[in-house]
């Protein structure tokens, strides 16, 4: 009797084995899925006189080999894996745009200053005129084309973080119901895992770690709680809280991640608590790289105008006018957060005289405790202003109409819009000042030796309301000079000391005179009437092309021409491109080793179930054989009875 | 260590497209002739090349400034060397009619000529080059810049000069902006006439025979630091005794003896014909000092006045024309005969200093295009420079990496067989 019971156990515990092996063979491709074994052992022993006698074999119950360590590594790896996969992604998008060197910015930029060289070159051209102007057009455009780009890969950013938080959503929804099985299967079968369910939970858990870094907390009863950036609940139990892609308050071109609430409204968490996955990598690149490198552009665009117009409005037309503004140009964007109490916003604009301090930073300008405070966002430099209006790193900033209350805030983006907004001021190629508006002369009769420079006129515009008057400049000796304005009927100066070279500055313009003039020499500073043929304010823009015009430091020298802040920008992305991939190289590496440790505990190998199956195929006969002998023992003690 | 089955097929196919995708980048590199191609691949280089190309293309710049420069000096060098011709021509003219012997008809041919050749100075004067602007008018290059009757002229007047004094510019290296044009009042019309620091003159009452020249500055220093400059030099015939006082024309005074003119006759100088006529103190008389001398041949009648003024400027068309009036102005008489040939002679000292300030104003020319000559070798070695920093930077070094190419190949192949091998292998394959 007993040695039946035994083979029967013993099949019994085969079969277990061979259904295990097959589970193990029929899931080798299944993703997540960790190898499972039979945990047998033996039945309870039965004392007889000669001592204890084995009674067989049972299951106790199916193990999976899984390491909670090992899996934990795996999944912070390939978080960080994926953020940096989905960084190189969107930074590739502008690296390749930046690669091909005929779409940059550069050749727009090399052929603008061309345009102004040929009408230095001939300004009396119509033809070159017009090279010029169709240059700046062309400029303007590419700028504009340049910032199209960013402002689509933004666009894809957002729609990024939209789909991102839709699979968050589901997948946290997937893990509450999971979580909801486990405890189920868990209290109605004490003792025993249901192994697949766990499998498929952690596999709902590495996908939802691909897309943002979570936390997962083991409870007690077999659920798994999942918290999100600083702590705040994805999961916990069987209740699954919902992600929701909200407007950022102070910028509302930027959709960022919110939480919904218990009364149904999403309060935005701040980006910087969300790391990793490719939500984080999404992240992240808008605020490290993007961001960055529209502002960079935009700076550009605003400086290059702003220091054109300012050359153009001090140049003379062909009309015989002085220039007007050849670029027209943005103003800094000022956006009052929507959580604010008060009303208005301040005005933000670009200070010309220190525009070479303008940076490629955003700022946050709060109003706390009576005070302005203003913060860089790149650098977190904090400023405290008791009273508006304030200039600080290239632009002015007014109070306005803006009535702020207690803790109100206003975010301000002073280059953003600066590539989107250049356009072309003037279409008529006659508008294009090529001339000084003030030319110089010695009298024919001077009998000394002395000479006057053609001069120049003083910056900033608007030019000096006198600056065209006829001026006199009459030497009553050797040493000394009179200053009379013949238009205006005035004296400016008498008894001027004279040195040679030195600069004589009056109504706006600045002139030397070199030499030995004799006493009653004179000479004339006056208006550059029909002075066509004139250069020399045309060669003055087209020096500004190699001029450091940008990146000043507070009250500073500038330190980068316009083609050196481009290149800076292109290293920037560059370098970042660089360091990210190496980076998401590394982790991956990371990634796939924490996996093969991993799966070396809980893969399947088929090889080894191969060897399994013969090996619980030959238990199961053995165990046959054994029932087979109990029959056979069976039936010899029958055959006893006749 | 335990090894998954799906480990093998996971590792085998990271492996092959890791090298796949390696040996797509050499061959991106190798068709594109590109090391660099994102910027991502080498930023540092990448944001140098930026650098370089823009110094090239700044250099590109100027070299078109160079060649254009040249052009507009090179047309304004024909000009001036053309005007040069005419003058020299005008010179030697003025010489041959300093002859007394000369024969109205004679005197006519030359006069003739010389209206021709004033009218070609004036051609010259008002050229305009290819683009239509005026060479020689300044910035207002759209005005005609010389213009008014030879008759004033000849009258004494002065020609019209509409142009203005700029100079236009043109940037020709990192550091200098070259003149590339010179104005009209600069080359033809601000020339110092006499001698370029004093001018002599006849009265036109003279009666004597006597005539000046131009005269000579031994000390130009004292000449600009003289308070006295415009003189009158008086003669005075006494009992056959001709003798000249110098008077200071602003004042009145003597110079002799400082005293109001006429100096008594004592005082006066004694006249000897061809003698020089020191313009400055001798032996007592009280101190001035002119710097110069000017020498007058002659006989002088009582009361016949010689004038020294401070040089003024005077164009080459009213040099010119001058002239053509000297030669026009007829008369028969030993005193016009006398006027004739002082003013010839004013005439070929006034040419001489037009010639002078021409040849000045094409010297400058010359220098400016010998700069610009030397400015465009190297603007010609750096353009190289730069492309071969470029080359350096950007383009892919073919042996280095077909080598690669070949090396990433050989890798994949390996990996591929490999993977084919192992993943063959299963113990079912026995079963």
């Amino acid at each position: 009797m007993g040695i039946l019971n035994i083979g029967v156990s013993g099949l019994n515990a085969a079969q277990s084995g061979l259904l295990t092996t097959s589970h193990n063979i029929a899931n080798a491709s299944t993703p997540g899925y960790s190898r499972q074994q039979t945990v047998q052992s033996t039945n309870v022993y039965l004392y007889s006189g000669a001592g204890f006698v084995g009674q067989g074999a049972h299951v106790e119950t199916i193990r999976r080999n899984y390491d909670q360590i090992l899996s934990r590594q795996v999944l912070s790896a390939e978080a960080g894996a994926s953020e940096m996969d989905s960084y190189l992604s969107q930074i590739r998008q502008i690296d390749n745009m930046l690669a091909d060197s005929d779409a940059g910015l550069s050749p727009s930029l090399a052929s603008f200053f061309k345009g102004v060289q040929e009408v230095a070159a001939n300004p009396t051209s119509m033809a070159a005129r017009q090279a010029m102007l169709s240059a700046s057009q062309a400029l303007s455009t590419r700028f504009q084309t340049l910032d199209q780009r960013l402002a689509e890969v933004r666009d894809g950013t957002n729609a990024q973080v939209a789909t991102q938080i839709t699979q968050i959503n589901a997948y946290s929804s997937q893990l509450s119901e999971i979580n909801h099985r486990v405890v189920l299967a868990r209290a109605s079968e004490v003792g025993h895992e249901p192994n697949d369910l766990l499998d498929q939970r952690e596999q709902v858990l590495k996908d939802l770690n691909k897309l943002v870094r979570v936390t997962a907390v083991s409870q007690s009863d077999g659920s798994y709680n999942i918290f999100i950036g600083a702590g705040q609940p994805l999961v916990v139990g069987n209740q699954a809280y919902q992600l929701k892609a909200v407007r950022a308050p102070d910028d509302p071109e930027r959709v960022t991640v919110g939480l919904v609430g218990p009364g149904g409204t999403a309060q935005p968490i701040a980006e910087s608590q969300i790391t990793g996955g490719s939500l984080g990598g999404v992240l992240r690149f808008r605020s490290e790289t993007l961001d960055q490198t529209q502002n960079a552009l935009g700076r550009i665009a605003l400086s290059l105008a702003q220091n054109v117009n300012d050359q153009h409005r001090l140049g003379q037309d062909l009309a015989g006018a002085m220039g007007q503004n050849l670029f027209n140009l943005s103003s800094p964007r000022v956006t009052a957060s929507s959580n604010n109490a008060g009303s208005g916003a301040p005005t933000v604009a670009i200070d010309a005289a220190s525009i070479a301090e303008l940076t490629t930073s955003n700022y946050e300008l709060a109003y706390v405790g009576g005070n302005y405070q203003l913060t860089r966002l790149s650098d977190q430099v904090v400023r405290n202003y008791g009273s508006l209006p304030q200039t600080v790193d290239g632009i002015t900033i007014t109070a306005g109409s803006w009535a702020p209350a207690a803790n109100d805030s206003v975010l301000i983006q002073p280059t953003r819009d600066g590539a989107h907004n250049l356009s072309v001021a003037i279409s008529d190629v006659r508008a294009l000042a090529a001339a000084a508006p003030i030319r110089s002369s010695a009298t024919l009769g001077n009998t000394g030796l002395g000479s006057i420079e053609a001069g120049v006129v003083n910056g900033p515009p608007p030019a000096n309301a006198n600056l065209q008057h006829k001026v006199t400049i009459t030497f009553t000796s050797a040493t000394s000079f009179d200053v009379v304005d013949v238009t205006a009927g005035s004296t400016l100066a008498s008894g001027v000391a004279y040195t040679a070279g030195a600069a004589i500055s009056y109504n706006g313009w600045t002139t030397r005179i070199r030499g030995t003039p004799s006493s009653g020499d004179s000479f004339v500073v006056e208006s550059n009437v029909n002075g066509v043929a004139d250069n020399r304010n045309a060669s003055l823009i087209g020096a500004l092309q190699t001029r450091s015009t940008m990146n000043a430091p507070s009250g500073g020298q500038a330190t980068a021409s316009y083609q050196g802040a481009y290149a800076q920008m292109v290293s920037n992305i560059g370098s970042k491109a660089n360091e990210v991939e190496a980076i998401g190289a590394a982790q991956q590496s990371l990634a796939d080793q924490s996996t093969t440790s991993l799966q070396s505990v809980a893969g399947v190998n088929l090889d080894e179930e191969a060897a399994n199956l013969l090996r619980y195929q030959q238990a199961y006969q053995a165990a046959a054989k054994v029932i087979e002998i109990a029959g056979k023992l069976f039936e010899e003690v029958l055959a006893l009875g006749r | 260590m335990r090894v998954s089955s799906s480990m093998i097929f996971e590792a085998g196919a990271t492996g092959i497209s890791r090298q796949t995708s390696a040996l797509l980048k050499v061959q991106q590199q190798l068709s594109s002739g590109r090391r660099i191609l994102t910027p991502g691949d080498d930023p540092v280089a990448s944001a140098r090349a930026l650098e370089v190309s823009q110094a090239n293309d700044v250099v590109t710049q100027f070299s078109r400034n160079q060649e254009t420069a040249m052009g507009i000096l090179g047309q304004e060098e024909v000009h001036l060397a053309h005007a040069e011709d005419l003058l020299q021509r005008v010179h030697e003219l003025a010489i041959q009619a300093g002859s007394t012997s000369l024969t109205p008809t004679a005197r006519k041919a030359i006069s003739t000529e010389l209206r021709g050749t004033y009218d070609q100075l004036l051609g010259i004067a008002n050229s305009k080059d290819a683009a239509g602007n005026h060479v020689f008018g300044g910035f207002k290059s759209e005005t005609i810049p010389f213009g008014g009757s030879i008759d004033a002229l000849m009258a004494g007047g002065e020609i019209d000069y509409q142009g203005d004094e700029g100079q236009r510019t043109l940037q020709v290296s990192s550091s200098r902006h070259i003149e590339i044009s010179d104005s009209g009042i600069d080359v033809f019309r601000r020339i110092p006439n006499g001698n370029g620091y004093f001018a002599t003159d006849y009265d036109a009452a003279n009666t004597g025979t006597a005539t000046i020249n131009a005269g000579s500055i031994s000390d130009p220093a004292a000449w600009r630091g003289s308070a006295v400059q415009d003189v009158e030099i008086r003669f005075t015939v006494n009992a056959g005794v001709t003798t000249y006082d110098l008077v200071d024309t602003a004042s009145g005074n003597s110079l002799l003896t400082g005293g109001a003119a006429p100096a008594p006759l004592g005082s006066q100088r004694s006249y000897q014909s061809g003698q020089l006529i020191q313009l400055k103190s001798q032996d007592a008389e009280p101190a001035f000092d002119l710097g110069g001398s000017v020498s007058i041949t002659g006989n002088a009648a009582s009361g016949d006045k010689f004038t020294v003024e401070p040089s003024s400027s005077q164009s080459v068309f009213a040099s010119v024309a001058k002239l053509i009036g000297a030669l026009e102005a007829g008369g028969t008489t030993p005193a016009a005969d006398a006027r004739y040939i002082s003013d010839v002679r004013t005439g070929i000292s006034n040419i001489a200093q037009s010639i002078e300030n021409v040849v000045r104003v094409r010297a400058q020319v010359g220098t400016r295009m010998n700069e610009i000559e030397a400015l465009q070798t190297m603007s010609g070695d750096m353009s190289v420079q730069y492309q071969q920093s470029l080359s350096e930077l950007q383009d892919v070094d073919y042996s280095k990496a077909i080598t690669e190419l070949t090396r990433r190949q050989a890798e994949l192949e390996a990996a591929q067989q490999s993977f084919l091998r192992v993943s063959q292998l299963s113990l079912f394959n026995f079963l």
